[in-house]
């Protein structure tokens, strides 16, 4: 099983193409984006900032799916996190996941982000209201 | 020892890391007893904190010492 983890401050690119050496292999591809909302808590919200620990997040998370991928195996998994500000509409969180069969890659996405919720050191630290996100910008 | 906060806890202890000096071994009971001696408003947040040494959550029999670098984890949120 290939594994890529990543923590970044960027948008994440939700159209990274698999590894070619995967596309006649899979015959499941199953994806996944945790995307901020524009209510928190029964609070309207512009973004939200996320903060991780990220040396340790990054393990966790790398743990996280290679116990997974053991029951349910695949032979590709990317998961991507955004830390920092992220508005209302994009992605925080993009798991890519690709087996043979879908079983398995709908198992492994599931199983991943109940895990990551429990266990990975990433907090949503402040919501940012519309005025207070335009405030933050650079001029 | 290195101290890490993070999220809300920076807020109660107005810092995200420190360095506290052990001196000797000490297991999970005693280091918090540390934490809390110098950041007394940790005590209420105990309960729901997890500690992690150098990157892995440390088990109920963990011991720490200087060379460590410890974090302690409040309820996560991401994804």
């Amino acid at each position: 099983m290939r594994l890529q983890i990543e923590l970044t401050t960027q948008p994440i690119d939700l159209r990274r193409e698999l590894p070619r050496e995967l596309a006649d292999a899979a015959g499941a591809v199953v994806e996944f984006q945790g995307v901020v909302r524009a209510e928190e808590d029964g609070h309207a919200v512009a973004a939200l900032e996320y903060e991780a620990y990220s040396p340790m997040a990054e393990r966790v998370m790398r743990r996280i799916a290679e116990e997974v991928c053991r029951r349910h195996p695949c032979l590709f998994v990317r998961v991507t996190h955004r830390i920092g500000v992220v508005p209302v509409g994009e992605a925080a969180i993009h798991v890519v996941a690709a087996a043979r069969h879908r079983t398995e890659a709908f198992a492994m996405v599931t199983e991943f982000m109940n895990r990551l919720k429990r266990d990975v050191p990433i907090w949503k630290t402040r919501a940012f209201g519309r005025h207070e996100l335009a405030a933050s910008k650079p001029q | 020892m290195r101290v890490l906060f993070f999220a809300h806890l920076k807020d109660v202890t107005g810092t995200a890391h420190a360095e506290i000096k052990l001196g000797a071994s000490l297991d999970t009971d005693a280091l918090w007893q540390k934490l809390i001696a110098a950041y007394p408003g940790l005590a209420r947040h105990r309960a729901s904190v997890r500690l992690a040494r150098n990157c892995e959550y440390a088990g109920a029999n963990a011991s720490f010492d200087d060379a460590d670098e410890v974090a302690l984890i409040p309820p996560v949120s991401g994804g």
